[in-house]
C-alpha cells in the first residue's frame, strides 16, 4: 500500500562508522504518527535514566512526519534528544527545508548515537550514507559550514543542518542551524550534536513522497489552504509575523522589559513590525511548502551594521534581546540575533542570560567584564556576552555558558532570584503574571518552560475558553484549558505541524490530510488522543531522568514579585495559585499528587508502567 | 495587433510563443510551484522532480524562479542530433521520448539548465507547459508565475 511514509528509519553510529537501516513498524505509526510521537518512543526506549545528555549513549534523533514533504501546508521537522540543557526530553522544531530532504532521501527519520573519534560530518545521498572528516570545518560559524561543505560537495541544492562554535563547545542551550534563519533552537540540540564531533548533516534526496490517495488529498490540501486564507491570524502573520506581537504584547503587558522585571516597554514599535519593516525587511522568506510566510527577509542598509543580510527578528528573539536587555534599536537586536545564529546559540536563551547577567551586576552579584559597562541598554555589553558565551571564554562567559540555572546556583546568594527558567529552560518572552494559565503552561511543559506547549494567551485575553467565560488572572479554570492545547499540539506535532498553520487550519482537514496520505482511517480526535499519550510518554521519561515534580513550578519574579506595570499591574502567581493549578492539573491527567502518572491513566493509553 | 493576457499587454504584430513570466520579487521561496509540477508528472512530491527551480540567492534574500522560456531561438533543439526537439503548432517546444537517444545535448546547451535527463528513462526532458494549464502557475499562492498566452496559431484548448 503507498503511504507517506518512507517506512524506514537510518541510523548511524559515530563510534565504529555503521549504518543502518530500521523498518518504521505498523504499530508505531498507529500509536505514535510521526515525528514527536516517533522520537519520544525512540527516546525512551534508547536513552536509559541517568544518561549523558553529552555522552555517546544519548540518541540525537532528526524526525520527520507523514505530511512532511508533501504539498500539505507548512509542515516542519523536530530534532529530539535529551537536554544537556534540562536533563529531560527535548523536542525541537525546524521550518525550512531540510526535513523535507530527509523525505525525499528515503527516510522517516535519522537516529544518531555515539561519538566519533574526530570531527566529521554526514553526507546522506538518498542510500549512499558517508561519514566525512570535518577536521577542517571546526570552529567554522554556521553560514560558512553550511557553504563550504555546499562547495566541497558541488552542489549548493543539497540541504544542512550543522552547528556553530557554541555547539562544538558544548554550550546546553547551542542550537542546530537548518539552512538558513531556520533553527531547532532551543535546549541544546547542537551541543548534543557538538558531543558527538558531528559538525553536519548534509542530505541530498531524489526519491518521491507519494500519498495514497491523491485525489483525496489534493481535496484536504485545498480546504487547508482555504482554511488559512480565510483565517485573519493568517493574513496577520503573513503581513507582519510575529514581529507585530512586540507592542501586542506591551500593551497586554506580556512583554519582558528589564529580565521580566516589568511587563510594557515604551519604544517597543521601534523593535516591532514598524520599526523592522522600516529598518529591516524587503521581502518574503517562506519555508518549504508554506503559502503563509511569516518570515520577512532584509538588509541592515545603514549604520554600524549595514550590510548584514537579516531574516525577520521574530518575537521572542526581539523581546529577549530587545525590550529585555533595554534596547531599542531594532537593527542592533537583528545584529545580535544574527550572531547567536552564525554562533549556534538559542537567541531566546542568551537574551535571558544576558538580562540575567546585566540585571546581577545591577545589583552587585557579579563584576562587569574589563572595559565593559555590563548594564541594560548596551548593545556593546550584550555582543561581548555573546562571543564569550559561544567560546566559554574565563569569566561572565563560561559562567553564563552554563545556562541561567547553573549560572545563578553558582553565583549564589541571591542570584536564583533572578534566574528565569522552569526545569532550567529560560523563560519564553511571555510573561505569565496577567495570563495565570500561560504559567500553568510553563510549569508543566515537558520540555521546561515553554510558550509553544500550550499556548493559552489569546484564550485568556479574549476571556472564553470552549464557549465558557475565563478570568486570565484567576488559577481557576485553567487546567482543562492548558491540558488540551499541550494534548492538541503534541498531537499535531506528530506531522510535524508548523504552529501557524493551525491558526487556521481545522483539527478535521489535519485528519483528512493524515487519512489521505496515508490510507488509515483517522478523525479529528486522533491528534489529542495522540497527544495525550505522547505526554504521558514524556512525563514518564522526564520522570525516569531524576525530573523532580517539585520542579513543576515558575520562577520566583512571577511568583514573589507583583506586577509593576500594565493591564495587570498588582498581579503575581502566588504559591497557593501554583498549587491550585497544579492539583486541578495533575487529577484531570490522572496523575499522583505527587505528579506521576497512575498506572490505570498508562494502561487507560496503552503505555508500559 | 493589441493584445492583453492578465496583467501584460503587448502590441506586436508577430505571434509569440506561450511561456511563464516569473517575477523573482514576488517569489518565496516555499517550492508549492515544484510540489504541483512533480505531483503533475509523476504522481509524487520532490521539488527535484520538477520541471522548474527555484534559485536562493544571498542568504535567501533572493528567490529566483527559473523556468523553460519556450524560446523563439531554442538551441536545445537546434543541438539535438536526431531532432527529436520540436516546436508543436502551439509554439510550446516538446520533447520526443521516442526518438531521444539520451545524448543530452540539449542539456549541455540550455543556458538556464532547464532540461534534464529523467532519472529513470534517461530521455531528456523539459516544463511543456501541462498541456496548456501549468499545474506550477495554478498552485503559486504569490503570483510570482504568470503564465503568457500571445497570440498563437492554434489556441490551446484546456484538458
Amino acid at each position: 500500500m503507498t503511504d507517506a511514509y518512507a517506512n524506514k528509519f537510518l541510523t548511524i553510529d559515530l563510534s565504529n562508522g555503521s549504518v543502518s537501516i530500521l523498518p518504521v513498524c505498523d504499530e508505531l505509526k498507529n500509536r505514535y504518527i510521526g515525528g514527536k510521537g516517533f522520537g519520544a518512543k525512540l527516546l525512551t526506549d534508547g536513552v536509559p535514566s541517568g544518561t549523558d545528555p553529552l555522552g555517546p549513549q544519548n540518541m540525537l534523533l532528526f524526525m520527520t512526519g507523514p505530511l512532511t514533504g508533501t504539498s500539505a501546508p507548512a509542515m516542519r521537522g523536530c530534532v529530539v534528544t535529551k537536554s544537556p540543557l534540562t536533563h529531560l526530553f527535548l523536542d525541537s522544531y525546524f521550518g525550512g527545508s531540510f526535513a523535507a530532504e530527509i523525505k525525499y532521501a528515503g527516510y522517516d527519520g535519522i537516529i544518531i548515537t555515539g561519538r566519533a573519534d574526530r570531527p566529521v560530518y554526514v553526507w546522506i545521498d538518498d542510500d549512499r550514507v558517508e561519514i566525512r572528516d570535518a577536521s577542517d570545518l571546526w570552529g567554522a560559524d554556521i553560514l560558512e559550514t553550511n557553504l563550504r561543505i555546499k562547495a566541497e560537495l558541488a552542489d549548493d541544492t543539497i540541504k544542512i543542518a550543522d552547528i556553530g562554535p557554541a555547539g562544538e563547545n558544548l554550550v546546553p542551550f547551542a542550537l542546530i542551524g537548518c539552512e538558513f534563519n531556520r533553527q531547532a533552537g532551543r535546549a541544546g540540540a547542537g551541543a548534543v550534536m557538538g558531543s558527538k564531533n558531528l559538525k553536519a548533516v548534509a542530505v541530498r534526496g531524489t526519491r518521491l513522497v507519494r500519498v495514497n490517495d491523491p485525489k483525496g488529498f489534493a481535496r484536504a490540501c485545498a480546504t487547508a489552504l482555504s482554511e488559512l486564507s480565510q483565517s485573519p491570524d493568517i493574513r496577520a502573520l503573513a503581513l507582519a509575523g510575529t514581529a507585530a506581537s512586540v507592542e501586542f504584547a506591551s500593551e497586554t503587558g506580556l512583554l519582558p522589559h528589564k529580565n521580566f522585571t516589568y511587563s510594557t516597554f515604551d519604544k517597543a514599535a521601534k523593535l516591532g513590525d514598524k520599526g523592522q519593516a522600516k529598518h529591516l525587511w524587503l521581502g518574503t522568506n517562506a519555508c518549504m511548502g508554506c503559502p503563509i510566510g511569516c518570515a520577512k527577509i532584509g538588509a541592515v542598509r545603514t549604520g554600524k551594521y549595514k550590510g548584514m543580510v537579516t531574516d525577520i527578528v521574530e518575537y521572542e528573539s526581539a523581546a529577549l534581546m530587545g525590550s529585555n536587555l533595554g534596547i531599542s534599536d531594532v537593527r542592533a537586536v537583528a545584529h545580535l540575533v544574527k550572531l547567536c545564529d552564525l554562533l549556534g546559540l538559542d537567541s531566546m536563551s542568551c537574551g535571558s542570560l544576558i538580562g540575567f547577567a546585566m540585571e546581577a551586576c545591577q545589583k552587585g552579584l557579579i563584576a562587569s567584564p574589563p572595559g565593559i559597562d555590563l548594564n541594560f541598554g548596551n548593545v556593546a555589553a550584550a555582543q561581548h556576552l555573546i562571543q564569550a558565551i559561544a567560546f566559554r571564554k574565563d569569566g561572565p562567559g563560561a559562567l553564563l555558558a552554563k545556562g541561567v540555572r547553573a549560572a545563578a546556583e553558582e553565583i549564589g546568594g541571591s542570584a536564583p532570584d533572578l534566574a528565569l527558567h522552569t526545569k532550567g529552560l529560560e523563560t519564553p518572552a511571555w510573561g505569565p503574571r496577567g495570563v495565570s494559565g500561560m504559567g500553568l503552561a510553563y510549569m508543566t511543559g515537558d520540555r521546561g518552560g515553554c510558550h509553544q506547549r500550550g499556548f493559552t494567551v489569546p484564550y485568556e485575553l479574549a476571556e472564553e475558553w470552549e464557549g465558557k467565560k475565563i478570568d486570565p488572572l484567576s488559577p481557576q479554570g485553567k487546567a482543562d484549558m492548558v491540558i488540551a492545547l499541550q494534548n492538541y499540539s503534541a498531537g499535531t506535532d506528530t506531522l510535524v505541524k508548523c504552529d501557524f498553520g493551525t491558526f487556521g487550519i481545522k483539527a478535521d482537514t489535519y485528519a483528512d490530510l493524515l487519512a489521505a496520505a496515508t490510507g488509515r482511517q483517522k478523525n479529528a480526535d486522533c491528534f489529542s488522543q495522540t497527544g495525550e499519550r505522547i505526554w504521558n510518554l514524556t512525563r514518564q521519561f522526564n520522570l525516569a531522568q531524576g525530573m523532580d515534580p517539585c520542579s513543576d513550578t515558575l520562577p520566583r519574579r512571577f511568583v514573589q514579585e507583583p506586577l509593576p506595570d500594565g493591564p495587570a499591574k498588582g498581579h503575581k502567581i502566588s504559591e497557593s495559585d501554583m498549587a491550585i493549578m497544579r492539583k486541578a492539573y495533575y487529577t484531570a491527567r490522572g496523575w499522583d499528587n505527587m505528579g506521576k502518572p497512575t498506572t490505570k491513566t498508562l494502561r487507560r493509553l496503552g503505555i508500559e508502567p | 495587433m493589441i493584445f492583453t493576457c492578465h496583467k501584460i499587454t503587448i502590441d506586436k504584430e508577430a505571434a509569440i510563443n506561450p511561456f511563464i513570466h516569473t517575477h523573482f520579487d514576488k517569489c518565496t521561496g516555499c517550492s508549492i510551484c515544484q510540489l504541483a509540477c512533480s505531483m503533475d508528472l509523476t504522481g509524487g512530491y520532490n521539488p527535484r522532480r520538477s520541471r522548474l527551480d527555484i534559485r536562493h540567492k544571498n542568504e535567501h534574500l533572493f528567490h529566483m524562479p527559473v523556468v523553460c522560456s519556450q524560446c523563439e531561438n531554442a538551441y536545445c533543439m537546434q543541438v539535438c542530433p536526431v531532432n527529436a526537439i520540436a516546436r508543436d503548432t502551439h509554439g510550446i517546444v516538446k520533447i520526443d521520448a521516442e526518438k531521444c537517444i539520451g545524448c543530452a545535448l540539449c542539456v549541455q546547451y540550455c543556458p538556464v539548465d532547464m532540461i534534464h535527463l529523467d532519472i529513470d528513462t534517461q530521455k531528456a526532458v523539459k516544463c511543456e507547459l501541462c498541456r496548456g494549464n501549468p499545474a506550477c502557475v495554478a498552485a503559486c499562492p504569490n503570483g510570482a508565475l504568470e503564465f503568457i498566452t500571445g497570440p498563437v496559431k492554434e489556441p490551446i484548448t484546456h484538458d
